[in-house]
Parts: structure tokens; C-alpha cells; sequence
């Protein structure tokens, strides 16, 4: 079996995130790891990572995906992040 | 560009960071200027300190560098001193006690919870006996690697210690090599055992035999650009290279020297030696060392030995590693006595270098498996050595499942580590040897231990590799392991296979037992290796081998240990931590 793609340690953004794979005509689900990363030097963009658990899914090959963003769409994602999570705490509160 | 690392080597590194060493010494720990840590705490790599993981703030780990794992008893004597005196930290480790020293996959020791203000006093004792701590880690020559026992066992090619002391003196301290790319990884095997591990080393001397001018020469083979971190795992690669033993430091100092000025100094994560041999190819490090580094011809790669080795080769037929009773080619013993993943406590260490003294051993030997060697011992006097109390607790003849574990340091002080490592594998062994029954004929298991992707552990070539995750239980996060079969090193070394992902911590042992029955039901005999079973099966066979189970083993360490300031302390919080500290263990007043 393939190992990860991904390397994970205590740098590692999440270790640990329930997550699917859905496309036609399948859908499976496995934990995930999910990090955040720029260049050590002169970052220019910053990478998501994800990575599902290669030995939960039979629908797809072990691999791991790559987002590329720009500070402006980082920021635009933390925003809809914060926007989003302020939401699930009202419902906790109610 | 070249990374920030390098910008701070330019400004200082190698020999000179060891003045800045003292003057910090001198000062104390709050002189180290805060907004400089990170680039100090690189420095301080290359004289052998590492700065200890969050909540340990001012606390560091040492390493010594021991060529090929040898010493003296009276090296081994003050290694046990040093630990006692100074590698004493806030809280004690349930397992092991105050004070202890780290036996590492590298053939160095380890000591923890190390004051800056106490550098000076400690180099001082080490240096006395001719210890030091120099190029122990940093973008340098490392300890080099190899048999201890070259010289004196009994089933050897060449005898490489008059080779390795060579090198070890032309290259530590040297200007030329003290500043390359990344780490440089040397091994030298002269033995028939493979016991040098070369594959996983940037450079590696593995014996050989070639016909020069009608004349047989024992010689090496060079290979070049192993190593397995990064989750780029690598075989040293053949380069057609034989070198004489009289040519090893010029073949070595051409190739550190390629390395140096062709190595990556943009992006450490792919600065290692073995990215440069992926890109150009073995046949082009021949070429640009023939042309550029060595002023003769090198000679194309003579006959191996790879058919007989045997150290962590997963063979049926023979033990993997040193432990037991040897002959020595002078007609006297060595005993290779077990250290369960490494550690040994600081008393202990003391008390086997006095033993080994009294017995008239030369020689101490650690070895790669985290194994200790005590050289030297008569005929006549094995009995009564084997006798002695402190060897039923480091055994000659353990129990197979205390014998070949070994783990890296894990959460307990390390930043990169996501759980705890060296304690729960001794409990996992004992766990195993009280409760799981050996599969006939199994005398040595080798189950390696890591706690990241960093591969600290060599957990790619193992039986059963364990490597650091998390997992959710009874809806908490919890410490887990990828688990990976069938690694190993010997004449066709063979990455494992990763079959299992994110088995609980508290499982593991369950998991184990299933396997190991599983072997043992439907092996082709007892002559079939576990190696050999798992090769023999594919992806899907081998994640149904089994299933991972709870049993009766308690885990105290389930938790999130890379949240506390330190695993084992009673108030493990953060905020109960109390460094950092000044030299005397007393907590310094925040800046906040």
C-alpha cells in the first residue's frame, strides 16, 4: 500500500479532520490531515494541503491536493472561515 | 536565493560557534538575545546542542559523537558522570528515573535537560577522556557509522577502525567540510554482516573484493545518496566506484567537497545528497568526482558481500543485530547485551563501565539496534561476566520482544514528534513478551518505534513499523500509528509497506498479536521469514492479516502528549511548566 504524500508532524496544521471524496457515482469517507504552508524564504502564495487516508478510499488512487492562494484570497478565506465558525457558535449558544 | 539558514551560517558557523558556546555559558541563558533564538539554536547544532521542544525553553539536548559507537569503559564511565550531574531535569521519567543516556540509531549519546551554563564544565569532563560533542549534528560530517567491534570480529573483511579513525580526524574540525548544504551521513562496513546500514547513509563504504593487476584487493564499493527522511526514503545508489581503504579519505573528501559546491542551498527540503543523485543520475556523481574531485582513476565497483549480510536483514537463519555472545578474532568474546529502545539509566551506565573495567574490556560498542557491546572478555571469565546482576536487566539473551525495539525520542522533548515514544514502547515489549506467544523459531522482532514522519526511528526498515498519527476513540482525539510491514536491510533492502493507517496507540499491542498468529498459521514453515511472508503477499492480503484489537494493555499516554509542557509531570498544562530557567533549575521571570 502506498505510503502518505503528505509529511505530518507537531508542525502539521491538522492531523486529524473527518473528510469525503464524492464524484460520480461514489462517495467515501476517511480522516484527513490538512495543512497550511508557505516558503520558509520569501513566501509568495500560500499552499492548502489535504490528504484523505489512502487505506479508507477504493475509489481513488492515494494522492494528496494542492490549493494555491494569494494573500488577498487567503485573507478572503480566513474571513468566510471566521464568518462561518461565528455561525456555528451562535447555534451552540442557542 | 539561498535560505535563511544559510544566511546564518555565512555569518557564523563551525568552529567558532563553540567560543559564542562559552561566552553564553558564562552569561547565561537570558544573553542569548530572544529575536535570535532560531538562529542560534541552528548554530548550536553544530557543536551538539539542540534546543528542547516548547514548554522546555532553556533546556538542551547534547549529543556525543562516537565514531562507529566505540569507546572506552572509561569513556562510558564519564558519559554516566556527565548524565548524573547534569542531565538532570524538573520532573523524572516514570521509566527510566532522573538521569539516563540515549544510545541512538547513529551510534551517539544522548543527554537531555542540559543548562547552557553548564556547557563549559561538561565539555571540560568529556574532552578529558577524549569525547566531544563536535559536528554531533549541524550541516556537517556526522558521527560515522559502522561496526564497533571492526578489528576484533571474528568475521570480517577489513578491519576499518584504523579507516574510520581517519577519517573521523581528517574531517571533524576541517574549514573545508564544516559548512555543507545539510547533514553529510558517513558508513563504513568491513564487515560480512552488513552491520554498517550504508543503504540509509549519504555516503557509504560497503566491503568488497576487486582484481587489480592480477592481484585481489579487499576493498569497498562506493554507493552514495541514501537516507530516509522527508518521506523521500532512498537507497544509496551504486556509483561503479571501488576504493582501496589506503583511497577512502580521498574518495570521501572528493565527495563531501562535490556535495558541497553541487548540493541545494535554496530549499533545505531538498538539500540532502540523495535529491542530487536522483537528478543527475549515479553515472554523473562518477564523472563530476573523476573529473572535478580525484586526481586518479578510479577503479569501476568491485564483487560484493551483500549475500551474506544479516544485520536487520529479516533472515530466519541468522539474528539481526549483535546481541549475544561473539567470537573475537583473538580468541576472546564480545557480548552484545540488550538496551531496550536505547536508554539507559545514568547509574547503570556507570555500573557497566565499571564491570567492564573489572573484566578487562578495551572496548565499549553502541550499536545502530540502540545496543550496548562490552569487548574483551576471556574465556574464562564468560560465565561469571554472564552472571553478573546488571545483565538480566540488559540481557544477552532477551526475551525476542525486548530485543528489537527501538524508538526515537518522541513528544517527551522533541518539536517535531506528534506522541509519546520511548516509554510506551517499553511498555508495548513488556506487554508483548508477558501476554503474546513467539512464533517458533522468531528470535529477534524488530518493531521500530517513530513519532513523525521524520524517520528518527528507521521505522521504514523494520518488521513492523509504527509511525506517529492521531485517531479518534469514543469521540476523543488520540494518540495512533501507521503501521508498515516488511522492511529491511541485507542483500535486497526492501522499504515496508504501509498497510494500516491511524491504529489507536492502546491497540497496537492487539494488532501485533493478531499478525504474529496470523504468521504463524499460515507461514510456509518456520523457515519462511516474517520478512519473506509479508513480501510474499499483496496490498489487499497484507491489510487483512489483521485486525488491531483492544487487550488488557493499559496506555497511560492516549492523550494529546505534544500539548504538555512535558508528558510525564504531574500538572501537565503549559502553564505549569517551569522554564525557562537559569542555571541552577530556578525559573526565570517571564517578559509578560
Amino acid at each position: 500500500m502506498a505510503d502518505r504524500v503528505l509529511k505530518v508532524n507537531a508542525f502539521t496544521t491538522f492531523d486529524l479532520l473527518d473528510a469525503s471524496v464524492e464524484g460520480h457515482g461514489f462517495e467515501e469517507g476517511a480522516f484527513a490531515t490538512l495543512n497550511v504552508r508557505t516558503a520558509r524564504e520569501a513566501p509568495e502564495a500560500i499552499t492548502l494541503e489535504l490528504e484523505l487516508d489512502n487505506t479508507e478510499l477504493e475509489s481513488v488512487p492515494p494522492h494528496a491536493d494542492r490549493v494555491t492562494l494569494s494573500a488577498d484570497e487567503a485573507r478572503t478565506l480566513a474571513t468566510e472561515l471566521q464568518t462561518a465558525a461565528d455561525r456555528v457558535d451562535a447555534t451552540g449558544a442557542d | 536565493m539561498p535560505s535563511k539558514v544559510e544566511r546564518w551560517k555565512d555569518e557564523t558557523y563551525g568552529m567558532e560557534i563553540r567560543d559564542h558556546l562559552l561566552r553564553f555559558a558564562e552569561e547565561g541563558w537570558d544573553a542569548i538575545p530572544e529575536d535570535e533564538h532560531d538562529a542560534w539554536f541552528e548554530r548550536f547544532k553544530w557543536w551538539g546542542l539542540y534546543h528542547q521542544r516548547k514548554g522546555q525553553e532553556s533546556y538542551f539536548m547534547m549529543r556525543i559523537g562516537t565514531p562507529m559507537g566505540r569507546m572506552t569503559p572509561e569513556q562510558l564511565r564519564t558519559v554516566g558522570e556527565v548524565a548524573k550531574e547534569y542531565a538532570t531535569g524538573p520532573v523524572d521519567n516514570p521509566e527510566f528515573g532522573d538521569a539516563y543516556a540515549d544510545f541512538t540509531t547513529r551510534q551517539s549519546i544522548q543527554l537531555h535537560w542540559i543548562n547552557v551554563e553548564d556547557i563549559a564544565d561538561i565539555w571540560d569532563e568529556l574532552e578529558s577522556v577524549g569525547l566531544s560533542t563536535i559536528q554531533a549534528c549541524g550541516d556537517s560530517w556526522r558521527n560515522i557509522v559502522g561496526s564497533p567491534v571492526a578489528g576484533r570480529d571474528a568475521d570480517e573483511l577489513i578491519n576499518v577502525w584504523p579507516v574510520v579513525q581517519e577519517l573521523h580526524e581528517t574531517f571533524k574540525g576541517n574549514d573545508l567540510y564544516a559548512n555543507l548544504p545539510r547533514k553529510w551521513k558517513v558508513a563504513m562496513t568491513g564487515d560480512r554482516r552488513g552491520s554498517g546500514q550504508g543503504d540509509i547513509n549519504d555516503l557509504a563504504f560497503e566491503p568488497a573484493v576487486k582484481e587489480i593487476d592480477g592481484e585481489e584487493v579487499a576493498g569497498f564499493n562506493v554507493n552514495v545518496g541514501g537516507g530516509l527522511a522527508r518521506k523521500e526514503p532512498r537507497f544509496a545508489r551504486d556509483i561503479d566506484v571501488f576504493c582501496r581503504p589506503e583511497n577512502a579519505t580521498d574518495v570521501a573528501a572528493g565527495l563531501s567537497a562535490l556535495f558541497r559546491d553541487y548540493g541545494d542551498r535554496e530549499d533545505r527540503f531538498n538539500a540532502r545528497i540523495k535529491f542530487l543523485v536522483d537528478e543527475w543520475g549515479p553515472e554523473k556523481v562518477r564523472s563530476v568526482l573523476q573529473e572535478e574531485y580525484v586526481d586518479y582513476e578510479l577503479p569501476t565497483a568491485g564483487e560484493d558481500l551483500r549475500d551474506e549480510y544479516d544485520y536487520n536483514a529479516g533472515r530466519a537463519d541468522a539474528t539481526g543485530d549483535y546481541v549475544g555472545v561473539y567470537d573475537q578474532s583473538d580468541g576472546q568474546n564480545f557480548v552484545g547485551l540488550s538496551v531496550l529502545v536505547g536508554r539507559m539509566a545514568a547509574d547503570d551506565v556507570i555500573e557497566l563501565a565499571n564491570l567492564a573495567e573489572a573484566y578487562g574490556s578495551e572496548m565499549i560498542g553502541l550499536t545502530q539496534r540502540q545496543n550496548v557491546i562490552v569487548g574483551d572478555v576471556a574465556d574464562e571469565d564468560l560465565d561469571d561476566f554472564l552472571a553478573e546482576d546488571l545483565l538480566s536487566e540488559y540481557s544477552p539473551d532477551p526475551h525476542p520482544f525486548m530485543r528489537g525495539s527501538i524508538a526515537c525520542t518522541g513528544t517527551e522533548y522533541c518539536s517535531l514528534s506528534i506522541v509519546e515514544t520511548k516509554n510506551r514502547m517499553v511498555r508495548y515489549a513488556r506487554y508483548l513478551r508477558d501476554n503474546v506467544p513467539v512464533p517458533e523459531g522468531v528470535e529477534d522482532f524488530h518493531i521500530h518505534l517513530s513519532g513523525c514522519t521524520a524517520s528518527c526511528a528507521q521505522p521504514q526498515i523494520a518488521d513492523v513499523s509504527l509511525r506517529g498519527m492521531k485517531t479518534r476513540k469514543d469521540g476523543d482525539a488520540v494518540e495512533a500509528f501507521d503501521v508498515g510491514l516488511g522492511g529491511g536491510l541485507g542483500e535486497n533492502p526492501q522499504f515496508a509497506d504501509w498497510v494500516k493507517m491511524r491504529i489507536p496507540a492502546d491497540e497496537v499491542p492487539g494488532y501485533i498479536a493478531n499478525l504474529l498468529e496470523t504468521y504463524e498459521d499460515e507461514r510456509a514453515g518456520p523457515a519462511e521469514s516474517f520478512r519473506d511472508f509479508v513480501a510474499d503477499r499483496d496490498e489487499d492480503e497484507l491489510a487483512a492479516l489483521a485486525e488491531a484489537e483492544e487487550t488488557s494493555y493499559e496506555d497511560p499516554y492516549l492523550g494529546n502528549t505534544k500539548m504538555t509542557w512535558y508528558p510525564y509531570a504531574e500538572d501537565t498544562s503549559m502553564d505549569a511548566s517551569p522554564a525557562p530557567t537559569d542555571g541552577q533549575g530556578e525559573p526565570l521571570p517571564s517578559d509578560d
